[in-house]
């Protein structure tokens, strides 16, 4: 087979060690345990942590600290992106229980409504770019806000018993019908999106000097921002509060006075306006909006989702920083196989933790 | 005259006998499609009907596997379309270019289809769940970055193409009439062998095995059904049948490139099993016929959707949406109970005109 090399044989031996390892720990250590599955999942969180770390100083051996550090700076953007439609399917999984296939299209729809606002403003003769690009952000997340709404209230929650492969089958069905519905409107050919900087900012870590796009920036700042903002709703009001109640129950939260209809229609709308952040800086990468733009974005997504846990947002947050970080150091390693290293890595630290690094194991009643 | 009215009367008792076997309406339906060709070559049907037929027999036959494995064993997977194209580059690559022997090429995909439903099969045993199809959805990913990279056996992104195949050593050459009639029968007995298959599985124990595993794993495990056999067996079988599509797919359409198997294949496969029904066998084939065949055999002749090829992906979806919302059993379901309830309607007709022309009963 092609393309085995230095950085394929390196995680063989690292993953063939672990094994052993554990093997090892398993023979003489854990068996004498009382409380086994305990210990065995502590093992298993120190092992994973290990091999991640062996993996990276590997990695800085062989192109020295500052490249990955400049690597991993010129990826931010798609960082924020993968963050950002991580936690849109995370919030969907905790409310509605199913993934959510239409994800990438509902963003789309959003960009595509952003950038066609961004082109009809321009034309109107508005020279303040920087405006009419917040102006045409804003727009987008309004539209998708809506459209997500729209979806639950008037889709989702309609089905009659359906479960939540069912579910899963309504938002593949409704990725076809947003995916005919785009040409009509907004006409069959992509749309340009202009950045909001082609520039870059050049800055001294230590000795070296480091490049980083503006762009990244703002990607950086309104992610921050955006999930900061999420993140305090959880916590604090009593919004987050009935998301959370729902994640755990849907029946005992309806029971217990919360409103579950209201809870769920907000975590599509924030879902879609999410979405629509991340596909509106995902355009912009390419320049102009596509239909099918954010199918990786997606497929990415749900295996952040999946590495992290769908339980809980943080994890799925971590997980999207290990994908971006393995996804943006593959290529230097071998640009054909990239895809199939990362995915090969999540298997097997999803083989080795299935419920994810942060999932809890939920007790079920037989 | 009394002798022919008892032949006859014979004859129509053993037909009804015959006609409630399972396998009659395999074989009728088998007939339909080959009647189909009939007509293509006395030039009453065209050339892109004939396509749409083949086609949704070959995706018929992936996705009764895949109903093995959804709708009897509970298990949702998204990784289909990687094994299709396998079956595809398989056929491809040892008949086309390594001139292996058709058989051969067959028990060597057959094998592939083994070890690859294996190791789907182990990782589900410790992967439940959402997190299976998107486990799945990434292997599929896997299998679609291998077909790109690894050139030398699926020829990258040009792909591979079956010029001719040999079969019973017989040489077809691909572009005449000849090979498309071969490679329209081959198809029909295939797909007639894959639903006899998926009819014995269904109704054996091990098809009892998988549906009591759906429902309750502790219930059936509690029953002495071992969980990690079934599993096992529902992926190996789903995997062949794939693999086997893929066979056939390179047969019909004479190539076969990368980047076609991807996530949006396996979507369309498990939205045919879904909306057609998950558990029949004729639910699935009225699917698969909603998600391919629909669009050219007769939207394209309707002149509101031809003008629009928009329409027809929002039609689709829409169909899906409103099945799966309203008709959780899927079509077939809903043809069974309107079947059931216009029978309630004739009998209760013919209740009425008998009242009518016999008079009332006595109390």
């Amino acid at each position: 087979m092609p393309g085995i090399d230095v950085a394929v044989r390196q995680i063989l031996i690292i993953i063939l060690g672990l094994i052993a390892i554990y093997a090892a720990l398993d023979l003489f250590w854990l068996r004498k345990q009382t409380h086994k599955s305990l210990y065995r999942s502590r093992a298993l969180n120190v092992l994973i942590v290990l091999s991640i770390l062996t993996m990276i100083v590997i990695s800085a051996r062989l192109f020295t600290l500052p490249i990955i550090i400049q690597i991993l700076l010129l990826n931010t953007i798609d960082l924020s992106i993968l963050i950002l439609a991580t936690t849109a399917v995370v919030l969907i999984f905790k409310t509605s229980v199913t993934t959510n296939f239409a994800q990438g299209m509902m963003a789309t729809f959003g960009a595509f409504f952003a950038a066609s606002v961004v082109m009809k403003l321009i034309d109107n003769g508005s020279t303040n770019m920087t405006l009419i690009l917040f102006a045409g952000l804003f727009a987008g997340i309004v539209i998708s806000f809506l459209l997500g709404l729209f979806i639950d209230v008037m889709i989702i929650r309609k089905g009659k018993n359906v479960n939540s492969v069912g579910k899963q089958m309504i938002t593949m069905g409704l990725v076809m019908v947003i995916m005919g519905i785009i040409p009509v409107i907004f006409g069959s050919n992509p749309i340009v999106l202009p950045a909001f900087s082609v520039d870059v900012k050049i800055f001294n870590i230590g000795d070296y000097p480091m490049v980083i796009p503006v762009q990244n920036l703002y990607a950086i700042a309104i992610t921050v921002i955006v999930l900061a903002a999420l993140f305090i709703a959880l916590r604090f009001t009593k919004w987050g509060l009935g998301v959370r109640a729902t994640a755990s129950s849907e029946t005992i939260a309806s029971m217990m006075g919360v409103n579950t209809h209201v809870i769920t229609a907000m975590s599509w709308a924030i879902a879609g306006g999410l979405g629509a952040i991340a596909a509106f800086f995902y355009a912009s990468m390419g320049t102009q909006v596509q239909v099918a733009s954010m199918v990786p974005v997606q497929v990415n997504a749900f295996m952040a989702a999946v590495l992290g846990s769908f339980g809980s947002f943080g994890g799925s947050i971590i997980g999207a920083i290990l994908i971006n970080v393995f996804s943006s150091i593959a290529p230097y390693y071998n640009g054909t196989w990239q895809l199939v290293i990362v995915y090969g890595i999540i298997l097997l630290i999803v083989l080795a933790k299935p419920l994810g690094l942060f999932g809890k194991k939920i007790a079920k009643k037989v | 005259m009394l002798k022919l009215k008892n032949v006859l009367a014979n004859f129509k008792k053993q037909f009804l006998s015959i006609s409630k076997h399972p396998y009659f309406g395999f074989i009728v339906l088998g007939l339909i499609f080959l009647f189909a060709l009939f007509l293509r070559n006395m030039g009453l049907l065209t050339i892109s009907v004939i396509n749409t037929f083949t086609l949704v027999m070959i995706y018929s036959v992936v996705a009764m596997g895949f109903s093995l494995l959804l709708g009897f064993g509970g298990l949702a997977s998204l990784g289909t379309a990687g094994l299709v194209g396998l079956g595809s580059f398989i056929m491809g690559y040892f008949h086309g270019i390594g001139g292996m022997s058709f058989g051969m090429t067959i028990v060597i995909s057959i094998i592939i289809a083994l070890a690859v439903g294996l190791l789907v099969g182990f990782i589900s045993l410790r992967i439940e769940g959402m997190y299976l199809a998107i486990i799945t959805l990434g292997l599929g990913e896997m299998l679609r970055q291998f077909f790109i990279s690894y050139d030398t056996f699926t020829g990258g992104f040009t792909g591979t193409s079956l010029r001719s195949f040999k079969i019973f050593g017989k040489l077809f050459e691909s572009g005449n009439d000849n090979y498309f009639n071969t490679v329209y029968i081959i198809v029909i007995i295939c797909f007639i062998l894959a639903m006899v298959a998926t009819i014995n599985i269904i109704k054996s124990p091990t098809g009892r095995a998988l549906l009591s595993m759906k429902n309750s794993e502790s219930a059936a495990q509690s029953m002495g059904i071992s969980i990690i056999k079934y599993r096992l067996l529902a992926f190996i079988l789903s995997s062949v049948f794939a693999v086997l599509g893929g066979v056939l797919y390179i047969l019909h359409t004479k190539f076969s490139y990368p980047p076609q198997w991807n996530l949006s294949y396996s979507l369309d496969i498990l939205a045919a099993v879904i909306v057609g029904g998950a558990q029949s066998i004729y639910g699935i084939i009225i699917g698969v016929f909603l998600i391919f065949g629909l669009k050219v055999s007769v939207l394209n002749y309707i002149p509101f959707f031809s003008n629009n090829p928009a329409l027809i992906v929002i039609f689709n979806g829409v169909l899906i949406v409103l099945v799966v919302m309203f008709y959780p059993g899927g079509l077939i379901r809903l043809l069974q109970t309107s079947w059931f309830k216009l029978k309630i309607k004739l009998a209760k007709i013919k209740m009425k005109w008998r009242t009518y022309r016999y008079g009332k009963d006595d109390e």
